[in-house]
């Protein structure tokens, strides 16, 4: 069975439907990237899967259906999501946003050997732990939301294009941290890219999404070899 | 949606139901004053003021999307020029209208320049800092030779003792006969019925004007600059509106027209102070805006329907305070309250509407209208209808689309 | 010199009413970016209540208490029945419902209370005046170097800094706090870190009207009586003040409110011939015009105050 199963989901803004009908999975400790161009829904999924629009289909998660549930018991069951853009609080200090993300554990407990730990990962932030977050340069934001959004201790994690607007080595370093997250800690994570280079050699599998649909999938290998799908949407 | 009659717009039929409307309308503004007492016909007054008033204030909020507590401020600009000139300087009220027109427009104007870079709520905040502050300027001791302090106009050294239209009294000047060309359509203006009656017919100049006016600018090229604004400001910048000149126009006209009303009141009122006339409150101009909102903000009838059903529903209801006063079926549901229900009925209206109709009665009217009986636009190119007509008729729907 | 030192003290002891109202808006705007029209009135309908409470002998302090309660109902029902599914329409009508809100619970004031003012022997009041929170007998003061304190203003003053403490400590050492500074913030991130923005909003709704209702009571009893009007000017200086703080600042709500304070009654009292009591209101008016013009966000805010 696998984490996620997602079945003909419909979800859009207003009576437009963004996406029609789309299906996907994520698997136990799997690195899922989901590739596609601007508009093709990308976003849309994420947002429908952790539950801040409306949306029809089945969602389910570890077994249970949760296409009716609210955005903050979708973070409880153990997924958690890091925005396109920047998905910290920039009003508040980076432990404060840190903590904030701890906000759905229960009880203090293993709350700041977690802090540590994330700190340990992203020394950059370790440095800046009581300046706001606005005042953070855009990786560091980066870094931030994602360390934010793992210290709900997430079974699976969701990332709305971590590259947008960040030179290539912060980039680089970012995907690094994730590979290592998944590899080490068994934390399964579906990626959302629109930088295919970047992407797909650390995914397990990989979706092509366009209009709503997905077209294609298969691992990154098989997708690279179909010179078709290669020139048409991985551009190389 | 199905209808249970279908008319083309031109028509026969439509014709017929437009002279009907107009006939309807006529024979109401006729029936006040010639067959009713004076009681109703101050009434009647109230209400052409509170039109006026939410007219004015519909042509700054309703088209152009700038809100404001103030009008009141506006209104009392009004009555006080009015009431200065007629009773310190021995004008005649009539040529008081113009000059309070003036005055208003210039203090709209000055208002409207912080206006165009304070936006939404906080100007809300400040012209209703404007509506409590106004009151205070003109009971100001500092201010009592002009305004005579906090027991208004007139005082006692006033050269006029009634700013009424100074009839009625024995004084000297008064007036007994309203005479046009020798015809003298009020009889002895003495008589209260008749006082009212002329009262009256100059409130309903003043609804008239103000009306024209509305159309007239609603209708223009500035109208649809002002839409342009309250839909999307920045869009309508990019268009080439120039948003600081026509906000102070827009504030100004409409500052200037409020103050006509206001002119009515003094006038009908023989005296000016904040304790006499509500209107010159920040009650006044929350009740301009209720009464705006719950006609239909942003139609040009939407405020005068609104003042209509306003004045009627506080009239009926204004001696429910006591229990006796209230209609049987309805005592179990108002004879708890201490003070009349108008002011609560109007604010869950108010909130009513604003889910359910946020154009308010006459966007009601509009939606549900068409269910009995439906226009048809007239079609292209027949019974001869140049095409600029036919773009003027678009144009004019287009101006006169509601609020949002 | 003394007479200076009595201004600043009366000054800060109006001013601090002042900080309660601005405070319940900030509360309110930081969560929602709306400013609730309703504010005074709600504070207005929890110190009616609080003389009703009088009447039926209730002790003040514990009327106070039930009065923030009825405060909490009132603010949070307003924000789940009104303002929030309303606000999915446009900024205007959710304007429209609080100006709506205001005017009906003045009116519900005036149904159930009657139009004159309270207490009032005429309609058979128990009480002689207002409920008032510390002892305001005519000899209830200190006079520390000629300067008169009286016991009811310096209490108002203590109670006022005790509430911002307290609300201090909420914001910032409460996980409760967290969440509220979170949604604040960004109120989407907060629902990805699995906040339930909804029950926080309603909350901060009760809180401002809770904290309003404090204020409504206190200057019930400064003024020893309860009327309907007794709000609206209380409102603009409540406005003021958080207009001078920064709409998303509680700490510039209060210094706000305690440097309008002031400066109305340095204002009314050195410029006496000027402005003297008819015209304290047009400093409010001033503040609020100079700072949106000038600094829209206010001392202390950042600056988001427009929104496109």
């Amino acid at each position: 069975m696998p984490l996620l199963d997602v079945k003909d989901l419909k979800a859009g803004y207003g009576p437009v439907n963004v996406l029609d009908g789309m299906h996907l999975h994520v698997d136990q400790g799997e690195f899922v990237v989901m590739l596609g161009a601007n508009g093709a829904g990308k976003t849309t999924t994420m947002r429908a899967i952790s539950g801040l629009i409306p949306r029809h289909g089945s969602i389910v998660f570890e077994g249970h259906d949760i296409h009716k549930a609210s955005a903050d018991s979708i973070v409880r069951s153990g997924i958690a999501q890091v925005p396109q853009g920047r998905g910290t609080f920039p009003e508040l200090s980076v432990e404060d946003n840190l903590l904030a993300g701890a906000y759905v554990r229960h009880g203090g407990d293993g709350v700041h050997d977690d802090m540590d730990k994330w700190f340990a990962v992203f020394p950059r932030l370790a440095e800046r732990r009581a300046q706001r977050a606005g005042s953070l340069s855009g990786g560091e934001q980066q870094m931030l939301a994602i360390a934010r959004a793992l210290m709900s201790r997430p079974k699976l994690l969701l990332c709305d294009e971590p590259s947008l607007g960040l030179a290539p080595l912060i980039t680089q370093e970012l995907f690094a941290v994730l590979e290592r997250l998944n590899r080490d800690e068994g934390l399964s994570v579906l990626l959302v890219e629109q930088n295919a280079n970047l992407a797909m050699h650390i995914a397990n599998r990989v979706y092509l999404l366009e209009t709503g649909q997905i077209v294609a999938s298969g691992s990154a290998e098989e997708l690279g070899a179909d010179d078709a799908i290669r020139k048409a949407y991985l551009g190389f | 949606m199905k209808s249970l009659a279908t008319i083309r717009e031109g028509g026969a039929a439509n014709w017929a139901f437009r002279i009907a409307a107009t006939v309807v309308v006529f024979a109401l503004v006729l029936y006040v004053p010639t067959k009713t007492g004076a009681g109703t016909i101050q009434t009647a007054i109230e209400a052409l003021v509170l039109m006026g008033a939410a007219m004015s204030l519909n042509l700054l909020l309703g088209y152009t999307g700038q809100i404001s507590i103030g009008h009141s401020a506006f209104l009392g600009m009004g009555a006080y020029t009015t009431g200065i000139l007629v009773s310190r300087y021995g004008w005649s009220p009539w040529y008081t209208f113009p000059v309070a027109f003036v005055l208003s427009f210039a203090l709209g104007v000055i208002v409207s320049f912080p206006a165009s870079r304070i936006k939404g709520v906080y100007l809300a905040l400040v012209t209703l800092a404007l509506a409590l502050v106004f009151p205070q300027v003109v009971t100001w001791k500092k201010l009592s030779w002009l305004t005579g302090g906090g027991s208004g106009l007139p005082t006692k050294d006033a050269q006029v003792a009634d700013t009424g239209f100074n009839i009625g009294a024995a004084s000297r000047g008064q007036m007994q006969y309203f005479e046009i060309f020798g015809w003298n359509p009020l009889g002895d203006l003495r008589k209260p019925d008749n006082k009212a009656a002329f009262w009256y017919w100059i409130a309903v100049g003043v609804v008239v004007i103000i009306y024209l006016v509305c159309r007239g600018l609603v209708k223009s090229r500035v109208g649809r600059s002002m839409v342009a604004i309250r839909d999307n400001e920045t869009a309508a910048a990019v268009m080439g509106v120039n948003l600081v000149a026509t906000k102070a126009f827009v504030f100004g006209i409409s500052a200037g027209l409020c103050a006509l009303p206001g002119c009515v009141t003094a006038i009908k009122t023989g005296g000016v102070s904040p304790e006499g006339i509500q209107s010159l409150t920040v009650r006044g101009a929350i009740t301009f805006l209720i009464v705006m909102v719950v006609g239909g903000a942003g139609s040009l009838w939407g405020p005068i329907i609104g003042a209509a059903v306003y004045v009627y529903v506080t009239d009926i209801t204004g001696g429910w305070a006591s229990d006796e006063a209230i209609p049987g079926v309805l005592r179990p549901f108002f004879g708890w309250a201490k003070i009349p229900p108008s002011d609560g009925i109007f604010a869950v209206l108010l909130i009513v509407l604003m889910f359910v109709a946020p154009r308010g009665l006459v966007g009601v009217w509009r939606q549900y209208s068409p269910r009995i009986v439906r226009v048809l636009p007239r079609p292209a190119g027949t019974t001869g209808a140049a095409p600029v007509a036919i773009a003027a008729t678009i144009t004019n729907t287009h101006s006169e689309g509601e609020h949002e | 010199m003394e007479l200076f030192f009595q201004r600043l003290i009366d000054g800060l002891s109006q001013g601090s009413v002042y900080s309660l109202i601005a405070l319940g808006l900030v509360i309110i705007y930081r969560g929602t970016g709306h400013l609730n029209f309703a504010q005074g009135e709600m504070a207005l309908f929890c110190a009616y209540c609080v003389y009703q409470f009088g009447e039926w002998g209730i002790p003040v302090w514990i009327a106070l208490v039930l009065g923030m309660a009825v405060g909490f109902a009132v603010g949070a029902a307003s924000e789940v029945t009104l303002v929030r599914p309303i606000s999915k329409k446009s900024p205007f009508a959710v304007f429209v419902v609080t100006l709506g809100l205001f005017t009906f619970l003045n009116w519900l004031d005036g149904a159930i209370w009657g139009n004159q003012q309270l207490p009032n022997s005429g309609v058979g009041s128990k009480q002689q005046s207002y409920p008032s929170l510390f002892p305001n007998a005519p000899d209830d003061f200190w006079q520390p170097f000629g300067v008169t304190i009286r016991y009811e203003r310096a209490g108002i003053l203590a109670l006022v800094l005790v509430i911002t403490a307290l609300l201090f400590l909420l914001f910032n050492k409460t996980k409760f706090g967290l969440a509220m500074r979170a949604v604040a913030s960004n109120t989407e991130s907060a629902k990805l870190a699995g906040i339930r923005t909804n029950t926080v909003l309603m909350v901060s709704w009760g809180l401002a009207a809770a904290i309003g209702a404090v204020g409504g009571v206190v200057i019930a009893g400064l003024n020893s009586n309860v009327n309907l009007g007794l709000m609206f000017t209380v409102f603009i200086y409540g406005s003021a003040a958080a207009t001078l703080g920064g709409f998303d600042s509680p700490i510039g709500a209060v210094l706000g409110g305690l440097i309008i304070g002031v400066v109305e009654n340095m204002a009314s009292g050195y410029a006496q011939e000027w402005i003297g009591q008819d015209m304290k209101l047009s400093v409010a008016f001033m503040v609020i015009l100079v700072v949106l013009l000038f600094k829209p966000s206010g001392l202390f805010g950042t600056a988001k105050v427009e929104r496109v």
